[in-house]
C-alpha cells in the first residue's frame, strides 16, 4: 500500500514539473506584452522609465531559467503572483472562489449518486424490464447529451416557462438544483450502467449464492454483499473521468454565472490574465492526481484483499 | 447461556401454525425430517425442456444421514438445490413434492422459504472459496446470519458464533476476526459447517463438502460433521461422487444416475449386495483398502518368487 | 512439438460481414443511417443550401421559418438552416482531423514502442503518463488561454492529450502479440522490422483502434462545441454548432429556436456515433470469444 502512496506521490511531484513547465513556456510564448497590458490596464500614461521599472519588478529582463526557477519557488510557497487585471494576488482569489467550486461539485456528485444508485440496483435486480432499458435509454442521452444545452433548455423549461426555479445566481438552495442536476445527469447515466453491470457481475457469484442459503434477506445481500464488489469498477472509471468533471463545473458555472473556478479561469482566458490562467491549471492538475491518489487507495478500502496481502493464518 | 436464547427463538410461531413450544425431540424418530416424492426438475431451452431430475423420491430422518451419490450431471446437486429452493434461474421444478416436517415446502412463496434457510436447513457447498463473501469478516458474516432469523444483540449473536466456531475446532477468536482469505480451505469449510450449524437446523445439506480439499483435511471436515450431527440430532443429506468416501459415514445410499435414483439401500446392504449394474461399477471403480493389501501382498509374492527363483536357477545352472 | 495453431496463423478481425452484421442489429442501423444522412448533407450541403451562411443582412434578422428561410434567421440574419448545415461540415471535420491526427501519432509511438520495447519503451511510457494525467480540458484551458482562443488552438490541445491513449492500446496489443508464433516466423524469414509492423501487427490493432475511435468522436465533438460555446473555441462568425448556441443565448427568452436547432444537432451526430461505437464494439466483442 505505501509503495502506491509513494508512486502516486512521486507522479505528483512529475506532473506539476510537467505542468509548471507547459504554462511557463506557453505563457512567454503569448503574444503580446505583459508588462504594457498591465501598464494599460492602470490607464496612466506611459514612460520608458516606468516600462523599464515594472520589467525589472517583474523579473522579465533575467534570463529564462532564472526567471523559471523563482517562478518555481513561488509556487511552491503557494505565491502564484498577482492577477494582470485585478492587481490582487491569485492565490487569494482562487481561495475565494473555492467553495462556490465546490459546492457545485459536491450538488452534481449528489445528484449524481441519487439517480445511479437506485436506478442501476433496480437495472440488476430487474433485468430486462422497465429500469433496465431506462438505464439504457438514459446512458445513451447523458452520454450524447451537450451539458450547456441541457442546462439552456432547463432553465428555459423550469425558470422561464414554468418559473419554479431561478434562472441564474447562486444563493438558496433553489439555485442550486438546475445546476447541480445539469451537472449530474449525464455521469448519472453512465454510472446507472456501469454499476448495473458490476452488479450483474457480482450478483452471479458463488458466495452470493451462499448468503441466500444462509437465508439473508435479498435486500441486504443487495447492499451489503453485492454492491460493494460493485463499486470498484465504478471507482475506477470516476478516477478516469475526473477531467470531464471538471470540464462541468467550468461549462457550469459560465452557463448559471456561478463566481467559481471555472468562471474565473474562462474570464481570465477573455483578459489573457496569465497569473490567473496558470494558477488554474495547476491546481487542476494537483486536483487531479490528488483524486486518482485517492481512487488508489479506496481501492483497498474496498477490496480487503489488496489492503493484506493474502497471507494465511496457520 | 446462547443455548438458551436459541431455544427461546426457536419456539416462537412458526408459518402455518406450528405450535409455539413443539421443540423438534417431539416429532418420533420414524417421521421424516425430509421427504421428495417425485420430484421432477428440468431446464428451459427456448421451447425445448430437458429433463435433469426424474421422479426422484427418498427420505431422511432425523440423526439418519442419506448420501446421495453419482457422477457429474447425474442431477444430485440439482436436488439438494431443488430442496432448498435455489435453483437457478434457468432451471425449474416440474413435479412432485418436497415436505420437510410435514409440510408441502414446494408451494411456499420465497419469503418463507427464506426463513427456513439457514435456520431450519442448513447448507454446506462444494467450493470453500464461495462460502463467504471474501470481503466481509467470517465473524461478522455469522453474526450477520444470526441476527437475520433471531432478535439476539450483536454481543449474543457473537457469543453464539464464537462457540460454533469452537465446535468445528477452529480458533475462535482469531477466525472470528479474520477475512475468509485468511484462512486455509479447511478451515473455511468447517467455518462453513458452523455457519450451516449454528442455528441448529434439523437439516443439512452438505453438497461434495471435501472434494475442492485434499484427504485429509476433508476426513477431518467429515469428522467434525458427523459429531455435530451426532450432537444436535439433525438429518444429513450429504451429496457426492465417492461412493466409497461415503461408505463409512452414511446409513442410506441413494444412487443417482441421468437423473434417476437407480438403486437405495442401507450403506452395509449396498456395499455387500449391490444389485444394479452402475452401483457395482462405482463400486470397482476405486478398489477396497483391503483389495489394495490383498494387491501389495501377492505383488510381494510375485516378488519373492522371482528373487528365490532366480537364486535357485543361479544355484542350480 | 507442440505449436498452437491460432498463434501460427495471423488471425484477421475484421472480415466483410462485420459491416453487415451491424446493420442487422436496429439501434446500429439507426445510427449508421443519422450518420449518412448528416454526412450526405454535409457533402451536397453547399449546392442545396438557399443561403449563403455567412451573409450578414440586419433587416432581416429574427425571422420565423419561411421558404427562403427553413428554419428562420439569427440574430444577425443569417440563415439558421445553411449555418446548420455549413456547421456539419465544421464539427465532421474536426473530429475527422482530430482522429486521424491521434491515430497517425498514436499508432507508431505505440507500435514502436511495443514492439522494440528496452529503453526506448520505458522513456516514452514514462513521458506517456506524466502527460496522461492531465485532463485534455485543462490543457485545452491552458493552450487557449496563452495562445489565445481559436478553433485550431483547441484542436491542437485535443490532439496533444487523446493521442496517448491509442499508443497505449496500441502498445499493450503488440506486446501479446509480439510473442507469438507469426511474428517469430516472420522475422526468421526475415522479414525487416518495417514489414513485421505493418504487414503483420498492423491489421490486429486496427479494429481495436477503430473502436476506441468511434467512442471518442462522440467525445470529441461534445468538447468542441462546450469550448465553442464558452467561446474557446470557434469564433463567433463561424458557423459551428456550439458558437451557435453561444449566439442564441441572449434570445432564448423570444426565438428559443437559436439555440433548440443547434442542440438537436449536436445531439444527433454525437447519438448516431454512440449508437455505431455501441455495435461495432459488440460485434467486435462478440468475434474475439
Amino acid at each position: 500500500m505505501l509503495k502506491l502512496v509513494k508512486a502516486r506521490l512521486l507522479q505528483l511531484v512529475f506532473v506539476l514539473f510537467l505542468l509548471s513547465l507547459l504554462t511557463f513556456t506557453l505563457m512567454k510564448l503569448a503574444p503580446g506584452d505583459p508588462v504594457l497590458r498591465i501598464l494599460e490596464v492602470d490607464e496612466l500614461a506611459v514612460t520608458q522609465a516606468d516600462e523599464a521599472a515594472l520589467r525589472k519588478e517583474l523579473g522579465f529582463d533575467r534570463p529564462l531559467l532564472v526567471q523559471y526557477g523563482e517562478w518555481m519557488l513561488n509556487v511552491l510557497q503557494l505565491d502564484f503572483g498577482n492577477s494582470y487585471i485585478k492587481e490582487k494576488p491569485v492565490l487569494d482569489e482562487m481561495i475565494a472562489r473555492l467553495p462556490t467550486t465546490i459546492q457545485l461539485t459536491v450538488g452534481g456528485l449528489a445528484v449524481m449518486v441519487l439517480i445511479a444508485v437506485p436506478l442501476g440496483l433496480l437495472a440488476a435486480k430487474y433485468p430486462g424490464r422497465w429500469p433496465d432499458h431506462l438505464s439504457r435509454f438514459l446512458a445513451l442521452l447523458g452520454a450524447s447529451i451537450p451539458s450547456f444545452w441541457m442546462g439552456l433548455l432547463l432553465i428555459y423549461v423550469f425558470a422561464f416557462k414554468l418559473q419554479w426555479l431561478p434562472t441564474m445566481g447562486k444563493g438558496s438552495a433553489q439555485h442550486m438544483i438546475l445546476p447541480s442536476v445539469t451537472l449530474g445527469f449525464a455521469m448519472a447515466a453512465v454510472y446507472a450502467r456501469l454499476l448495473r453491470a458490476g452488479l450483474l457481475e457480482s450478483l452471479s457469484q458463488e458466495y452470493i449464492r451462499a448468503a441466500r442459503a444462509r437465508g439473508i434477506a435479498e435486500w441486504r445481500i443487495l447492499w451489503r454483499h453485492a454492491l460493494r464488489a460493485a463499486l470498484l469498477p465504478v471507482v475506477t472509471v470516476f478516477g478516469m473521468s475526473i477531467g470531464s468533471l471538471l470540464a462541468g463545473t467550468v461549462v457550469i458555472e459560465t452557463l448559471f454565472s456561478w463566481p467559481g473556478l471555472g468562471s474565473m479561469a474562462v474570464e481570465a482566458i477573455f483578459q489573457r490574465d496569465y497569473p490567473v490562467i496558470q494558477g488554474y491549471v495547476l491546481l487542476t492538475g494537483v486536483f487531479v492526481v490528488v483524486v486518482n491518489l485517492l481512487v488508489d487507495l479506496s481501492y483497498g478500502l474496498l477490496d480487503p484483499r489488496i489492503r493484506y496481502g493474502k497471507g494465511e493464518l496457520s | 447461556m446462547s443455548q438458551l436464547l436459541l431455544e427461546r427463538e426457536r419456539n416462537k410461531v412458526l408459518p402455518n401454525g406450528y405450535e409455539t413450544g413443539q421443540p423438534v425431540a417431539s416429532l418420533s424418530a420414524s417421521e421424516s425430517v425430509l421427504r421428495l416424492e417425485n420430484l421432477k426438475v428440468y431446464a428451459q431451452q427456448g421451447k425445448r425442456r430437458y429433463m435433469l431430475v426424474h421422479d426422484s423420491s427418498f427420505s431422511i430422518r432425523r440423526r439418519e444421514t442419506l448420501a446421495l451419490v453419482g457422477e457429474s450431471g447425474s442431477g444430485k446437486s440439482v436436488t439438494a438445490s431443488a430442496v432448498l429452493g435455489l435453483l437457478p434461474n434457468s432451471l425449474h421444478i416440474g413435479g412432485g413434492r418436497i415436505v420437510f416436517q410435514g409440510e408441502d415446502i414446494l408451494l411456499w412463496p420465497d419469503k418463507m422459504k427464506r426463513r427456513l434457510r439457514g435456520k431450519k436447513i442448513g447448507f454446506v457447498f462444494q467450493d470453500y472459496q464461495g462460502s463467504f463473501t471474501p470481503f466481509i469478516k467470517v465473524g461478522k458474516q455469522l453474526v450477520e446470519t444470526i441476527r437475520s432469523h433471531c432478535e439476539l444483540s450483536f454481543n449474543e449473536a457473537k457469543s453464539v458464533a464464537l462457540e460454533w466456531l469452537h465446535q468445528v475446532d477452529l480458533p475462535a477468536e482469531r477466525v472470528f476476526n479474520s477475512y475468509p482469505f485468511q484462512l486455509s480451505g479447511g478451515q473455511r469449510q468447517r467455518a462453513a459447517l458452523a455457519a450451516a450449524m449454528m442455528l441448529q437446523p434439523e437439516l443439512l445439506i452438505a453438497d461434495e463438502p471435501t472434494t475442492a480439499l485434499d484427504v485429509l483435511t476433508g476426513e477431518r471436515v467429515l469428522d467434525v460433521l458427523t459429531r455435530l450431527q451426532r450432537q444436535t440430532g439433525c438429518a444429513v443429506l450429504m451429496i457426492s461422487h465417492d461412493l466409497r468416501h461415503v461408505m463409512k459415514r452414511a446409513d442410506t445410499i441413494a444412487v443417482m444416475k441421468d437423473g434417476r435414483i437407480v438403486e437405495m439401500e442401507s450403506a452395509e446392504t449396498l456395499r455387500l449386495q449391490a444389485r444394479h449394474p452402475y452401483t457395482q461399477m462405482l463400486l470397482k471403480a476405486r478398489p477396497l483398502l483391503s483389495e489394495i493389501h490383498r494387491g501389495f501382498a501377492m505383488e510381494a509374492e510375485a516378488a519373492e518368487t522371482a528373487q528365490s527363483t532366480s537364486r535357485w536357477e543361479a544355484e542350480f545352472t | 512439438m507442440n505449436v498452437n495453431v491460432s498463434t501460427v496463423f495471423r488471425q484477421s478481425p475484421i472480415r466483410r460481414n462485420t459491416w453487415r452484421s451491424m446493420l442487422r442489429d436496429p439501434m446500429t442501423a439507426l445510427g449508421t443511417g443519422i450518420l449518412a444522412i448528416i454526412i450526405l448533407l454535409t457533402l451536397i450541403g453547399p449546392f442545396i443550401v438557399p443561403n449563403d451562411s455567412l451573409a450578414v443582412k440586419m433587416s432581416e434578422r429574427l425571422q420565423s421559418p419561411s421558404w427562403q428561410y427553413p428554419l428562420g434567421t439569427d440574430h444577425l440574419g443569417r440563415c439558421i438552416f445553411s449555418r446548420l448545415v455549413a456547421g456539419a461540415k465544421t464539427t465532421l471535420g474536426i473530429s475527422a482531423f482530430v482522429i486521424i491526427s491521434v491515430t497517425l501519432i498514436g499508432i507508431p509511438v505505440g507500435l514502436l514502442s511495443g514492439y522494440v520495447g528496452g529503453r526506448v519503451d520505458a522513456l516514452l511510457m514514462r513521458l506517456v503518463d506524466g502527460v496522461g494525467a492531465l485532463p485534455e480540458f485543462i490543457l485545452a484551458i491552458a493552450i487557449s488561454g496563452f495562445l489565445g482562443p481559436s478553433l485550431t488552438n483547441l484542436m491542437l490541445s485535443i490532439v496533444l492529450v487523446k493521442w496517448i491513449g491509442y499508443a497505449r492500446v496500441v502498445r499493450s496489443i503488440v506486446l501479446s502479440e509480439r510473442e507469438k508464433e507469426y511474428v517469430l516466423a516472420a522475422r526468421v524469414a526475415g522479414c525487416s522490422t518495417w514489414t513485421v509492423l505493418w504487414r503483420h501487427l498492423l491489421p490486429q490493432i486496427i479494429s481495436p483502434v477503430v473502436v476506441l475511435a468511434a467512442l471518442d468522436i462522440g467525445k470529441i465533438i461534445l468538447i468542441i462545441s462546450a469550448l465553442s460555446y464558452l467561446g474557446l473555441g470557434a469564433q463567433p462568425s463561424a458557423p459551428e454548432w456550439g458558437a451557435m448556441l453561444n449566439d442564441g443565448r441572449p434570445y432564448f427568452q423570444t426565438v428559443p429556436e437559436l439555440m433548440i436547432y443547434p442542440g438537436v444537432a449536436i445531439m444527433l451526430v454525437v447519438v448516431s456515433c454512440n449508437l455505431i461505437s455501441d455495435g461495432l464494439r459488440h460485434i467486435l466483442d462478440v468475434r474475439s470469444r
